[in-house]
């Protein structure tokens, strides 16, 4: 009866020597632990931190059996994240929030939003010659589209086992905008162009072009990227839901509800792909930097493009607002108005900045949705 | 038939990232349209 | 010789910083204008003495609403 209880007794132990064992696995709760301090006691996309941290600390726990066949967090994951549910229905709350009167009272911000999508495809490049494969590059410049759902849903389809890499890169740079763009932004830019004033003339968009623009957007970009539509069309009947104005309860509930149980639900499921012996590669760590300097580019490329339409122009476009014309909105845009009015308290870039935002959101949706279509015609996706 | 990856990069970057100037740029163009075809009226209080 | 402060964007007046009467200087800020959630200060164009204050805290303005007369 002894040996019975001490080998009884033993079940209760076998994690803590485990975690010796397994050090990977002690390695990942601290990461896990870091996480939720970013998210708890830092602010940081707290939203996102906290659920992914704790995910992260529950496929570490040894013996834990979450992710396995029939663990929780596997049924959860296989049902949202590998049928790519999550991300569209997040899409349809993020269409419900945005207002994108901005871009559409400037239609020449859609450029911008497009000039801040190179990083995706600079960053594609150096990761092929780095030596992943296409597929893995494809998913990892992703990253530079700034925009969590996007990564999620192209990464979870074409390369899941860099799933967890991806997404934290995606979301966490996403909250270091305001710490990444304005060196580079001030660098790239002379005194005279900083302290470009840019008047805003224009004029407030007619609700009838509000209702348009989302059925267009879909119907376009679908004819040209059919293999994104799922991305634009979830974005867009979240946008034409709010600009009708008469469905008040399925717009709150997209960005309210729905919005909240999924980011749970993702969030867990992030975390949870981080357990130790596969997250802690050589591989991981490449992944987080290239999704650094995909960020990097998308600043580098969108002030570059704002220069040339500074010359284009004469000098009336402030070339700072490139800067905005990534997804992370509406922070892009905060920053460029910041750093201009650091220098020229009399310049006011913040609506211009809106429209590049607002254009850089479509953007990213636009490129990943080219970017698929692109790799469909080359048959190399089906 | 697998491609080499340097035909790969270069070709998502030219058919990719021009793939996405060139509908934005549609896109801006359509927008710019219909904003001319339906432009903004004092609405009264409607919003 | 009097100088219009003008909204350069739409947005609500949060805070009025001046008063008529006052001196003001270059760059010096006079209102807070709140514009897609951010607080833009507007500044003055240059020196001068606040004429008169044509808005107060919570009005919504559009673009080109005269907010402060300078003299």
């Amino acid at each position: 009866m002894m040996e019975a209880i001490i080998a009884g007794l033993g079940g209760l132990v076998i994690g803590f020597k485990l975690l010796f064992v397994n050090w990977q696995n002690l390695i990942m709760l601290g990461v896990g632990g870091v996480l939720l301090w970013l998210g708890i006691k830092k602010d940081c996309e707290p939203l996102l931190l906290v659920p992914i941290g704790f995910g992260c600390l529950l496929v570490n726990v040894p013996l834990s059996d979450v992710m396995l066949k029939d663990g929780f967090v596997r049924t959860i994951y296989d049902a949202g994240v590998d049928t790519e549910l999550f991300p569209l229905l997040i899409f349809i709350g993020i269409g419900a929030m945005t207002d994108f009167g901005p871009v559409l009272a400037q239609p020449y911000t859609f450029l911008l939003g497009a000039a801040g999508q190179f990083g995706i495809f600079l960053t594609l490049i150096l990761a092929l010659y780095i030596g992943f494969p296409k597929l893995d590059a494809v998913s990892i410049g992703v990253i530079g589209a700034c925009d969590g759902p996007t990564a999620i849903y192209v990464t979870s389809k074409y390369a899941p086992h860099l799933l967890g890499a991806v997404a934290v890169a995606a979301y966490s740079y996403m909250s270091l905008v305001p710490v990444i763009q304005p060196p580079i932004m001030r660098a790239l830019t002379t005194d005279k162009e900083k302290k470009t004033v840019m008047k805003f003339t224009a004029k407030p968009v007619s609700k009838t072009t509000k209702l348009l623009f989302p059925i267009v957007i879909t119907v376009v970009g679908g004819c040209i990227a059919p293999k994104g539509l799922p991305l634009l069309a979830t974005i867009m009947l979240g946008n034409l839901m709010k600009e009708s104005g008469v469905v008040a309860r399925l717009t709150g509930a997209a960005e309210n509800e729905i919005a909240n149980v999924v980011t749970l639900f993702l969030g867990l499921c992030i975390g949870a792909t981080m357990a130790g012996p596969a997250f802690i590669r050589a591989e991981t760590l490449i992944v987080l930097g290239l999704g650094f300097l995909a960020i990097i580019l998308d600043t580098v490329c969108g002030v570059l493009f704002g220069k040339v339409l500074y010359v284009l122009t004469g000098g009336k476009i402030n070339p700072l607002i490139g800067a905005a014309g990534i997804s992370a909105f509406p922070m892009a845009a905060r920053v460029v108005q910041k750093v201009g009015s650091q220098y020229n308290k009399k310049s006011y870039l913040l609506m211009h900045a809106m429209g590049a935002n607002a254009g850089g959101q479509i953007g990213s949706v636009i490129a990943a949705a080219v970017m698929l279509s692109v790799l469909a015609g080359m048959g190399v996706i089906r | 038939m697998e491609m080499d990856n340097f035909t790969f990069g270069i070709t998502m970057l030219v058919a990719g990232m021009g793939g996405t100037l060139a509908t934005l740029g549609l896109l801006s163009l359509m927008m710019a349209g219909l904003g001319k075809l339906f432009p903004y009226k004092e609405e009264g209080k409607e919003d | 010789m009097a100088i219009d402060v003008v909204a350069p964007m739409p947005g609500t007046i949060k805070e009025i910083i001046v008063k008529a009467g006052d001196a003001v200087k270059e760059d010096e800020e006079l209102v807070i204008l709140e514009a897609m959630k951010m607080e833009n200060p507007i500044v003055a164009p240059g020196n001068g003495t606040v004429k008169e204050i044509k808005v107060k805290e919570g009005d919504k303005v559009n673009t080109s609403q005269v907010l402060v007369v300078l003299g």
